[in-house]
């Protein structure tokens, strides 16, 4: 049972090999599913293991891999979108080939970065060495560079110069945590194979240094909180979400900024371990939560382009769970791992949906883009049930997690924090309301505007997601809640 | 090993100095220079480090890789790239700095007694030689992050992530004395493919925009 944590790597690798060599149109689509198909089911398999017998364990390369159950809900976010979007991919590069914006080596190398970059982030999250946690995220960025430059003209190339110098800046803070956690972790315990390892520092947390921990968790948080899109590291973010192709956007906002998250809280469970109290963490991450709900709400207002507009609201939800993590009560934890769910599945119908108004209308803009449920129905429907979905309306999942976080902020008597987060929302959703409602109505300005849905295939992937986000709101299937449940345990040290 | 440590505090010091003389430094040519400069010193440290390890302890020390890989990538590899990189693309950029030099020495000058002051708060460096090797590798890493913002061509902007990283190693190296050996070689490997990508980057901005002034990418606002 210890190789599936191998096969869950060679699959993206062996299909980012195999794709450079075929030179067919039809063979590469092929592939690119077989790939994500079977990076499902290897996914699937990890989750019915972690769910029998708690985690995984492989001894081999110094004990470097690890799945618990939080891991395994990240696994699970990235497989289910890495298939939709690999399937969504196959109908936006189609059309994008056929008005021949890209030519078939561009298609080649989108594929082939595609399946790269979900490798570094499926490395990210099955490991449990500091050093190579940190090591897969700066792939991430590398590996997602040339993907949000993919376009090549001058705002991409603006987007991704921005996205890959901030990151790497920011995720160079984040080594300077880690050499202090392990320069901590030396001095207790001496230099051994182990020491930069979760299990052994989490099992081992008493005897770790208080004021370096602290230390390095300031580092870290303002590191890989710099890649989660928390303000005021989040400069990047808007850029980088909306110069993307669109299936591209839908991965970096579904599970790009979960991994990161995921990186932060590893060492949040170890310092709260050591520290014996959830002030000093919980306090930094409530601020900076609530500073990005409120720059994400301030933007929101005053948007001009749609899938911008889109990327603050991921900001502004990153800030959500961030609030709800820094709490650190039973419920608020559960609503922010329930929240990440929900939060990747809505944003990625929401971008997969803009991606097909971008492909019609050929524009970003809100002004240009009118008659969207005449022109394209089910885009239209789902693009309109996305706007409800993500600004927090029931029966929609969003609307549960957020309920959750903000009973438990009254709960822990944070008055003002669950004030302040009401407020924003109420403006985001103004914001959200009074600019997009437009798009949906009267008809299409320009004669050329032809009507129909861009293809079956993108269609089909909006109306999984919708009934995806619709069930869950009301219903959390029985295996799912035991690993949320597991993992809210794991965050809480108990 | 007092000597030993001695030995590496005047060279965490010269590294220290090598930074103040790379914010005070005008044009490309000469900062890629100081740059190569700084990173013999840092490759220095590494090398002193394991040849002592090799002579007293008679082990060999996994550092001596390590002094080998810097040498190769960031004294021999990064530069001469950078140099190629400056002669194609077009560099006449009027004032490539957003503050003079006087005034970016003081405000470094400020950055290093900051940082002393922080570093004395926390309890557990109170010995000598570890708490001025983290105070200089902490001033070198906060003075190429000002490095970075304060100037406006594109390859400025990566000389001064390379000059974080030299920072990053020079603590890596003189308070743990060296990470795990598979953690250090994928640091430079994806330092390296980072600096290659921001190399490329350059490369196309210089196509679209015409010039490699970072003050003009200002298409995406609000």
């Amino acid at each position: 049972m210890d190789y599936i944590i191998i096969s869950l790597f060679s699959i993206p690798l062996i299909t980012c090999g195999v794709l450079w060599l075929v030179k067919n149109k039809t063979i590469i689509n092929l592939i690119n599913i077989v790939g994500a198909t079977l990076i499902l089911v290897n996914v699937l398999i990890i989750i019915s293991e972690v769910l029998k017998h708690k985690k995984i364990e492989p001894t081999f390369f110094y004990n470097a891999f690890y799945v618990d159950s939080l891991s395994a809900i990240l696994l699970l976010i990235t497989a289910i979108i890495g298939f939709m979007v690999s399937l969504y991919s196959i109908s936006y590069m189609n059309e994008e080939l056929a008005k021949k914006i890209i030519s078939l080596r561009k298609l080649k190398i989108y594929y082939c970065l595609l399946h790269a970059f979900i490798l570094t982030i499926l490395l990210a999250e099955t490991t449990q060495n500091m050093g190579l946690l940190w090591i897969s995220i700066e792939a991430t960025t590398l590996a997602s560079a040339f993907l949000v430059g993919f376009y090549n003209n001058k705002k991409s190339i603006e987007a991704a110069w921005k996205y890959i110098i901030i990151c790497s800046v920011g995720i160079a803070f984040a080594l300077l945590g880690i050499i202090l956690l392990y320069y901590s972790s030396t001095q207790s315990f001496g230099h051994t194979i182990h020491g930069l390892n979760w299990v052994f520092l989490f099992n081992n947390a008493n005897g770790l240094q208080g004021s370096i921990l602290k230390l390095a968790f300031l580092f870290i948080l303002v590191g890989f909180g710099t890649k989660v899109g928390l303000a005021p590291m989040h400069t990047w973010l808007p850029d980088a979400h909306s110069q993307a192709p669109s299936p591209i956007s839908a991965l970096l906002s579904g599970v790009l900024l979960n991994t990161a998250m995921y990186g932060i809280l590893r060492v949040m469970i170890i310092v709260n371990k050591n520290l014996h109290s959830t002030t000093f963490t919980g306090r930094l991450l409530i601020t900076l939560g609530l500073i990005s709900i409120g720059t994400a709400a301030v933007f929101i207002l005053v948007q001009r382009d749609f899938k911008r507009l889109l990327a603050y609201s991921s900001i502004e939800h990153m800030g959500i769970i961030a609030f709800g993590m820094g709490l650190l009560s039973p419920l608020s934890v559960f609503g922010a791992i329930f929240h990440m769910i929900n939060h990747s599945f809505t944003k990625s119908m929401l971008f997969i949906s803009s991606g097909n108004i971008y492909l019609k209308y050929d524009t970003k803009k809100i002004n240009k883009v009118q008659g969207v449920l005449k022109v394209m129905p089910v885009t239209g429907v789902a693009f309109l049930i996305g706007i409800f979905a993500i600004t927090g309306m029931p029966p929609f999942s969003i609307f549960s997690s957020e309920l959750s976080i903000l009973i438990s902020s009254f709960n822990k008597n944070n008055f003002l924090g669950a004030a302040l987060i009401l407020f924003f929302l109420i403006l985001i959703f103004a914001g959200f309301i009074n600019q997009l409602v437009k798009m949906f109505y009267g008809k299409p300005s320009s004669k050329e505007i032809v009507k129909g849905e861009i293809s079956k295939t993108s269609s089909m992937v909006l109306i999984i997601l919708i009934a995806l986000i619709s069930v869950t709101g009301l219903y959390l299937p029985g295996p799912i809640k035991t690993l949320v449940d597991s993992a809210r345990n794991i965050i809480l040290g108990v | 090993m007092t000597s030993l440590l001695d030995l590496l505090n005047m060279l965490s010091m010269l590294i220290l100095v090598s930074a103040f003389v790379l914010v005070s430094n005008k044009r490309v040519n000469s900062y890629i220079k100081t740059f190569r400069m700084q990173s013999i010193l840092l490759a220095l440290i590494a090398g002193i480090f394991g040849i002592y390890h090799l002579i007293e302890e008679k082990r060999f020390d996994a550092v001596l890789i390590i002094c080998l890989i810097i040498v190769v990538v960031k004294v021999i590899y990064i530069p001469n790239m950078l140099s190629k990189l400056t002669k194609n693309v077009e560099y006449k950029v009027e004032k490539d700095f957003f503050l003079n030099i006087p005034l970016s020495i003081i405000i470094c000058c400020g950055i290093v007694v900051l940082i002393w002051y922080v570093v004395t708060l926390i309890p557990e460096f109170n010995e000598t030689y570890r708490k001025i090797f983290l105070i200089n590798s902490l001033s070198v890493i906060m003075i190429g992050l000002f490095f970075m913002i304060n100037r406006k061509k594109a390859i400025g902007q990566i000389i001064g992530f390379l000059v974080i990283e030299n920072g990053m190693f020079m603590s890596a190296i003189l308070i743990t004395f060296g990470m795990p050996m598979i953690v250090e070689l994928g640091i430079f490997f994806d330092l390296l493919s980072a600096v290659l990508i921001m190399g490329m980057f350059v490369f196309r901005i210089n196509k679209n925009f015409d010039s490699i002034d970072i003050n003009k990418l200002k298409n995406l606002k609000g």
